[in-house]
């Protein structure tokens, strides 16, 4: 017997992200899910835009992603913000954040008290991609070490994130890197994503990021 | 490689889609289409579904991968397009602003379940 069907494989999976995205909405948390290879630099990122959003007065949470290890949350610690740690370890050791994660992680937070929270994802170009986790903006970080071909090889990231933090713009004059070859690769999987350079190590750029986080906290969810 | 929790996902979506009378034991096929976006390798997904349709109530079931192909639309021009490569730029007006119609996303699309008539008159060749 035949019985034909349809129905999205992921139905599960993005109803817990929408009852995540429903808290965020209730408690005006900002939700950003960052994505990245290992090592491009998120954690980085995390140390320079926390201390950067907090001088202008926003409080911030992250949600650590991890396969396994607690050595990313150990890096934030000392930035006095909540930091909860995710592995999926005990889960299989998914190469990504569930929503169901994401919604376990939620519970050790007072939302009520978060303007921004981060979630920094298992560090990884393709798997992260698929799943929405309730996020209101995704992020994908690309530094320039990984070369000019990452966007069209995993074109998913780039199609489904707002805008790329183009990181380790310091390392460029040691290089053989076409910085333009990047963006314009960018821009072929995604017309519209917003491309910012940055060195989340020297703090290059960080601005202009913080300045877009603001706009896109007060703009349309 | 997110073959394992896509092939949980496709379980957890066939036990919720069986009417109640069927036994998830007589399920034989799993049907599915998988957009080429989603960078699922279609032998990935058959193995780890093979792997875990033991512990996950469908023993006797084998999963059946349908790939589909990526297919656009220009948001300025309406230009509709296929791409083979990861280049979504409208072939006719060079714009970038572009939706995905279709080619993205995992799709639960049938089942077939051993009748009980057949397995009544002990007719097991299911080829």
């Amino acid at each position: 017997m035949e019985i034909p069907i349809i129905r999205d494989v992921l139905e599960e999976s993005n109803l817990r992200a929408q009852e995540n995205r429903a808290l965020f909405d209730k408690h005006g948390v900002f939700a950003v899910n960052i994505m990245s290879s290992p090592g491009s630099g998120k954690t980085t990122l995390l140390q320079k835009t926390i201390p950067a959003l907090k001088e202008r007065g926003f409080s911030c949470a992250v949600i650590e992603g991890d396969i396994t290890s607690t050595i990313d949350s150990e890096r934030l610690q000392p930035l006095g913000v909540p930091v909860v740690q995710a592995n999926t370890e005990p889960f299989g050791g998914d190469c990504h954040l569930g929503s169901h994660l994401v919604q376990a992680a939620l519970k050790h937070l007072d939302l009520s008290a978060i303007d921004f929270l981060f979630i920094e994802n298992i560090g990884n170009l393709v798997c992260p991609a698929e799943f929405y986790l309730g996020e209101n903006r995704r992020v994908v970080v690309l530094s320039l070490p990984e070369g000019e071909d990452k966007p069209l090889k995993y074109p998913l990231m780039f199609r489904e994130c707002s805008v790329c933090l183009l990181n380790k713009m310091d390392l460029a004059p040691h290089l053989e890197v076409d910085v333009e070859r990047i963006k314009s690769n960018i821009r072929k999987t995604n017309g519209q994503i917003a491309i910012l350079p940055m060195s989340a190590k020297t703090g290059e750029g960080i601005d202009q990021w913080i300045a877009w986080l603001l706009r896109a906290r007060n703009g349309p969810r | 490689m997110h073959e394992l929790y896509i092939a949980e996902c496709i379980m957890k979506s066939v036990a919720a889609s069986l009417p109640g009378d069927v036994p998830s034991d007589s399920v034989r096929e799993v049907r599915v289409q998988v957009g080429q976006l989603d960078a699922v390798i279609p032998d990935t997904l058959i193995f780890v579904f093979d792997a875990i349709k033991g512990k996950s109530g469908l023993p006797n079931a084998n999963l059946s991968v349908e790939q589909i192909d990526v297919k656009c639309r220009c948001r300025a021009c309406t230009h509709e397009f296929g791409i083979e490569l990861p280049v979504f730029v409208c072939p006719q007006c060079g714009g970038g602003d572009v939706e995905v119609l279709h080619g993205r996303g995992i799709l639960l699309t049938g089942i077939t379940v051993e009748n009980e008539e057949a397995k009544e008159d002990g007719n097991s060749d299911h080829s």
